[in-house]
């Protein structure tokens, strides 16, 4: 904001600048009309002063152009920086601020409160710098005519302001309200229309339109209300400009009567006072708008000023390449909200090379503990080491781009699949790309596709069935050629023997890189060195297949389960 | 890197058209007596604006030029009578034009909500949500914008601008023309200006819409942003959008800064003409000091209105854009409404299935029977191809074939949620497409694969609002084994479900939806499973409440789970569209024939 000033500045001379020439135009009248009462005193013929007149205005509105563009300009600017800073602040924002914000709220301070503020900085600035120029300059040529009746003028005008002032705080308070009914009724809709086959099954569509009716009576009261004030808005405004002619009608008609004002006093008299009315309304509505760039500024602030909990080690450790070895020492982890751990005492090495498998019911942890590895979700120090080097003191970029993740919930940008599978690789080359897509066992849907690796996924990756977003996710990971390799139930989308047939072809890409499998599907695990199964966040088993089935425990039931189905399968 | 936003493209044409007005005058027809008085407003608002330049010259004139001081008092007096009638005429023009137009917004929001209930399940395939939910919202505010700003406004303007004219021309003739003579270049100005304007805003809306798909997309994709190292590059990319949107925001600063100040400039260039051309006037005793003053002030009331005008002008036009869309919708053409029926085939109904419509009383039906049915979505893409199906009252029909084989077609079709194309579906001989829907979809109760929950308590989801399914909500729960969880909830039966049933797990979204059509009571299930693998504590919830679903009534089931073909009378293996094997698990697998090689695909945990 602070780079503007100059604008600032120079808007406001040009401001000034154009205030002049529109105030000279009244005192040009003035003049005009003195010589036209009195034509043998007249110093210049009428026209002389019609001319200045037609002089000025065309000045004014050349010099108006630069000072209106200047500072609309140097709001606009101020709005990029802004969304620059608050979208850079995003970028370094951890996991616990998501999960925390909804991503709706951040999307009205980018759109909403940016805007307020932007108001603020151009027709807010703008209109205060304006109407302190045309109140100083008018009133005190209004005074240089006439003092008292200058005094008597502008008596309705801090009414007209405080009147104003209200109305439009009262809108504001009524316009919001507004805003909510109607975000009520468009979720209404949506909802009735993406249950339209449950609406219909159950015929619900009476009992709907009843439940419409209502929502719908509610936010058309909330429009009543505004109408109602709307309503007033314009009147106000009229009548305090008229009254002010009134007053002026009357006492200056008077004094002009009496002599002690000239008839040219009169007329520049009632010209300042018509310019006051405009930036008195403007001055009421700017009001609230300080208030309401304040507000929107502080929620900026909000975002701008949030500390991220995983963030760059203060004495990195230097490191060059990861081999993936990793240890767990006495983990522990739970999201702040939550009273209850998600994980405890976790302690374990991982030796480089390793093909870990991690198993256990939904909601014991598995994902939790994956995700730590590259610090998605904040980890306390001295609880996970990767080559005997604590996560936190590794560089972000040097620790995450060591591991190749595959999330859960494979997220995929709209762009075109190509440029989703090179995603982690700066100028990814398509010999790379079509590689990766060929391990992730992708390939040949890409080549059905009409486009090819060209083909856009469209939002979220729609376009693609779950299991094409699955591989993709994991071809894009493949690509990064990471040491440490983590696949976080990857395949829940397609059937046992499907997962069972690629993560078969993967076998050959882990060569000497450490990799972690969670699934619940346990014959996906069978061939990994060491199996972990979690329980309400601890490891309650561990071992290979071989082992485990030895223990008889939980994860042997859960084996014999799975082979009874199978068995039943073969009957 | 290629950034593709999607936004709806505006259809930018005329601000008038007849045929839609004409049309959108029906829905003033419960008002109209209000939208005369609106209209019968209009005069007297106008003359009490214009008379107080008037009367401001009558002062001049007969008073102060005159040092005449008696009878001013009583001519400020008319003045201010004058100002209070505007005031009252103004504020109760502006509230009735809001209040007809909100009526009218809730009748068309109405309308559409009522249209849309009506339309077939089909009609949903083809059209975003996003879409529906902007006719409904967006298109309707648009027109309501017309209503404070648009049409009456306009004639009310129009009104005022001849009504300047007129004085004018008759205070002083030959003054008005000289003082006209601005007046095309400023209607020019005004509307190359506009023109020039619409585009570039077209600009900024396409690269705001852009900004902020860019923006949800990477808010969503954070973790993935983060995890790839792609902060700088995503920033990179951001900054191009960001500044390509400020770019397109400049000019329209620029254009909307000259507009503002050309119709400054040229109000007061009128008011330099008619200080020169009408001082002339004066000293040859043509024109009086008041009439000087007067003119000052209708030129500059006459440029008011005139500034708005082309803003006006682009209110009408996404007005009739809006009304465009708006209309398309209404005239989709809708299913046939609940409770009655197709064609003319009443007469030839059994009389014991019409009942009372409610399935109260009726008799149950015997035998459902599909006969070469055919069905496409589209085109002559056949999903269905000459299917048949027969099963009776009582019977457990498990559907079991690859995924796009037609199974959940065939579950779609009996509740008419489609229309067979060729075929029938008949229950006791009689098509269904002769049964009043209504009556149709009382007797079925459809269990879908994704269950879709409402906002609203748990109570709300498995009753919908029905009176009769209201109080066998806790009963449903019980038998399908859903109340065990919901007695657990902080709020039992009361508590709110979150959009779409967040804060419920895959198992108890399934069993509230179990519990729903328990609750209406339907003789006869379709259930399509969810194929989304659960943890084995909810599976054994989920085969428990199945049970209880299914128990004593004729069930259409398509099956994705070992539990339920054991439990099914009868499989049929449906592939590409058609019948391939029919029977009992044990003999189908006895055959060794699709169904042996599906199960071993399928059913495999």
């Amino acid at each position: 904001m602070r780079s503007q000033r100059g604008t600032y500045l120079l808007g406001a001379l040009c401001l000034l600048g154009t205030n002049s020439c529109a105030l000279f135009i009244p005192w040009l009248m003035k003049l005009a009309v003195e010589g036209l009462q009195f034509p043998h005193k007249a110093l210049h013929p009428s026209s002389h002063y019609a001319l200045l007149i037609i002089a000025a205005a065309l000045l004014q509105g050349i010099i108006r152009i630069f000072s209106r563009t200047t500072l609309l300009h140097a709001a606009r600017r101020i709005e990029f920086q802004l969304r620059e800073e608050l979208y850079a602040k995003l970028l370094d924002l951890d996991l616990p601020f998501f999960s925390r914000e909804r991503t709706g709220d951040i999307l009205s301070r980018f759109s909403n409160d940016l805007t307020n503020v932007r108001m603020l900085m151009g027709f807010g600035v703008l209109n205060v710098i304006n109407t302190a120029i045309i109140y100083l300059a008018a009133i005190s040529l209004m005074i240089r005519i006439s003092p008292s009746l200058t005094a008597c003028a502008v008596i309705p005008f801090p009414l007209m302001i405080l009147v104003v002032k209200r109305l439009s705080a009262s809108m504001f308070r009524r316009s919001k309200r507004a805003q909510e009914e109607l975000a009520r009724l468009s979720s209404h809709v949506e909802e009735n229309v993406s249950a339209a086959a449950v609406v219909r099954a159950y015929c619900r569509e009476a009992a709907q339109i009843e439940a419409f009716r209502e929502v719908n009576s509610r936010y058309l009261e909330s429009n009543m209300g505004m109408a109602r004030l709307r309503g007033w808005m314009i009147p106000v405004i009229a009548a305090t400009g008229a009254i002010g002619t009134l007053i002026v009608l009357i006492l200056g008609g008077s004094r002009v009567i009496a002599g002690s004002l000239t008839l040219g006093d009169f007329v520049a008299f009632n010209g300042y006072l018509a310019m006051l009315i405009w930036p008195t309304v403007v001055l009421g509505w700017i009001l609230n708008l300080m208030q309401r760039g304040a507000a929107s500024m502080s929620r900026l602030n909000h975002v701008l000023e949030a500390a991220a909990t995983v963030t760059e080690p203060d004495t990195p450790a230097s490191v060059e390449r990861l081999r993936g070895e990793i240890e767990f020492r006495n983990l522990a982890f739970s999201y702040d909200q939550q009273a209850t751990p998600l994980l405890t005492g976790i302690s374990l090495t991982i030796k480089p090379g390793m093909k870990v498998g991690i198993a256990g019911p939904v909601g014991s942890g598995k994902s939790s503990l994956v995700r730590l590895i590259p610090r998605l979700y904040p980890v306390a120090d001295g609880q996970i080491f990767i080559d005997g080097i604590d996560v936190n003191r590794i560089p972000l970029a040097r620790l995450r781009g060591a591991i190749g993740f595959v999330p859960q919930e494979s997220f995929l940008f709209s762009r075109s699949i190509g440029d989703n599978i090179g995603y982690g690789k700066e100028r990814a080359g398509t010999g790379e790309i079509v590689a990766a897509a060929r391990l992730a066992s992708f390939e040949n849907d890409v080549l059905r596709f009409p486009d090819g690796y060209d083909t856009l996924v469209g939002e979220r990756g729609v376009t693609l069935s779950g299991g094409q977003k699955q591989r993709a996710a994991i071809a894009r990971a493949l690509l990064k050629n990471p040491s440490i390799l983590i696949l976080d139930d990857p395949l829940s989308a397609v059937d046992a023997r499907t997962e069972e047939e690629i993560l078969g072809s993967l076998a050959g890409y882990y060569g000497d890189r450490t990799v972690i499998v969670v699934s619940h599907r346990l014959s996906a695990l069978r061939e990994c060195d060491l199996i972990l199964v979690l329980e309400e966040g601890r490891v309650v088993e561990q071992g290979n297949h071989a082992e485990l089935l030895a223990m008889d425990g939980r994860y042997a039931a859960t084996w014999h389960e799975q082979q009874l189905r199978a068995e039943i399968e073969k009957f | 890197m290629h950034y593709g936003g999607i936004y709806e493209d505006e259809i930018v044409g005329k601000a008038y058209d007849r045929r839609l007005m004409g049309r959108f005058i029906g829905y003033l027809r419960p008002y109209r007596l209000l939208v005369v008085l609106t209209l019968l407003l209009l005069p007297p608002m106008a003359a009490a604006r214009l008379a107080q330049p008037y009367l401001l010259k009558l002062a001049i004139d007969n008073h102060i030029v005159k040092g005449q001081m008696e009878g001013l008092p009583l001519l400020a007096g008319w003045f201010l009578l004058l100002i209070l009638a505007e005031s009252i005429f103004t504020y109760a023009q502006v509230w009735l034009l809001q209040y007809v137009g909100q009526k009218v917004m809730f009748d068309l929001r109405l309308a559409l909500f009522s249209h849309v209930q009506r339309m077939p399940a089909a009609f949903f395939d083809r059209t975003p949500t996003g879409s529906l939910v902007t006719r409904l919202t967006s298109d309707v505010e648009v027109l309501g914008e017309m209503f404070a700003a648009g049409i009456i406004t306009i004639v009310g303007d129009i009104m005022v601008l001849v009504g300047i004219i007129g004085i004018m021309l008759w205070m002083n003739l030959k003054l008005s023309l000289v003082t006209f003579s601005v007046l095309p270049l400023l209607i020019w100005v005004a509307f190359t200006f506009r023109r020039r304007m619409r585009e570039a805003f077209r600009q900024v809306r396409a690269r705001l819409a852009n900004l902020n798909a860019f923006l949800a997309e990477s808010i969503g994709g954070m973790a993935v942003v983060q995890l790839f190292n792609r902060q700088a590059r995503e920033q990179n990319e951001f900054t191009r959008l960001n500044a390509s949107y400020r770019d397109a925001n400049l000019p329209v600063i620029s254009w909307d800064a000259a507009l503002y100040a050309l119709v400054e400039t040229l109000s007061s260039v009128a008011v330099g003409i008619i200080v020169w051309y009408g001082g002339g006037e004066i000293l040859q005793g043509a024109l009086t000091f008041g009439a000087l003053v007067a003119f000052i002030q209708y030129i500059e009331k006459f440029f008011s209105p005139i500034r708005d005008l082309s803003a006006k002008y682009s209110i009408m036009q996404g007005a009739m854009a809006a009304l465009e869309r708006i209309f398309n919708l209404l005239d989709r053409e809708h299913g046939e409404p609940l409770g009655s029926t197709r064609g003319n085939g009443v007469s030839l109904l059994p009389p014991p299935l019409m009942g009372g419509g409610e399935g109260e009383g009726d008799r149950q039906v015997e035998r459902i029977e599909f006969r070469d049915v055919w069905f496409a979505y589209s085109g002559d893409d056949y999903v269905l191809k000459g299917f048949d199906l027969t099963i009776r009252r009582g019977e457990v029909v498990a559907l079991v074939g690859e995924t796009g084989g037609g199974k959940t077609t065939v579950t779609r079709l009996l509740s008419r949620l489609y229309e067979v194309e060729r075929g029938s579906i008949t229950f006791d001989g009689t098509d269904i497409r002769e049964l009043p829907l209504k009556d149709l979809r009382s007797r079925i109760g459809v269990v879908l694969q994704d269950p879709y929950l409402f906002t609203g308590s748990i109570e709300f989801n498995i009753s919908l609002g029905d009176g009769r399914a209201r109080q066998r909500v806790e009963e449903a729960a019980r038998i399908v084994g859903a109340d065990r969880f919901i007695r657990h909830l902080p709020n039992g039966f009361g508590e709110e479900v979150r959009e779409r049933g967040v804060n419920l797990s895959a198992g108890e979204r399934q069993l509230i939806s179990f519990a729903r059509a328990v609750a209406f009571d339907p003789e006869i299930l379709v259930l399509d499973e969810a194929t989304a693998s659960i943890d084995t504590a909810s599976e054994r919830l989920i085969q428990e409440g199945l049970r209880g679903l299914m128990a004593g009534r004729t069930s259409l089931v398509v099956a994705h789970r070992l539990s339920t073909i054991q439990d099914a009378d009868r499989i049929v293996v449906i592939h590409r569209g058609e019948k391939m094997e029919e029977g009992s698990h044990q003999e189908l697998l006895a055959k060794r024939g699709l169904y042996y090689r599906l199960y071993q695909l399928q059913f495999r945990d």
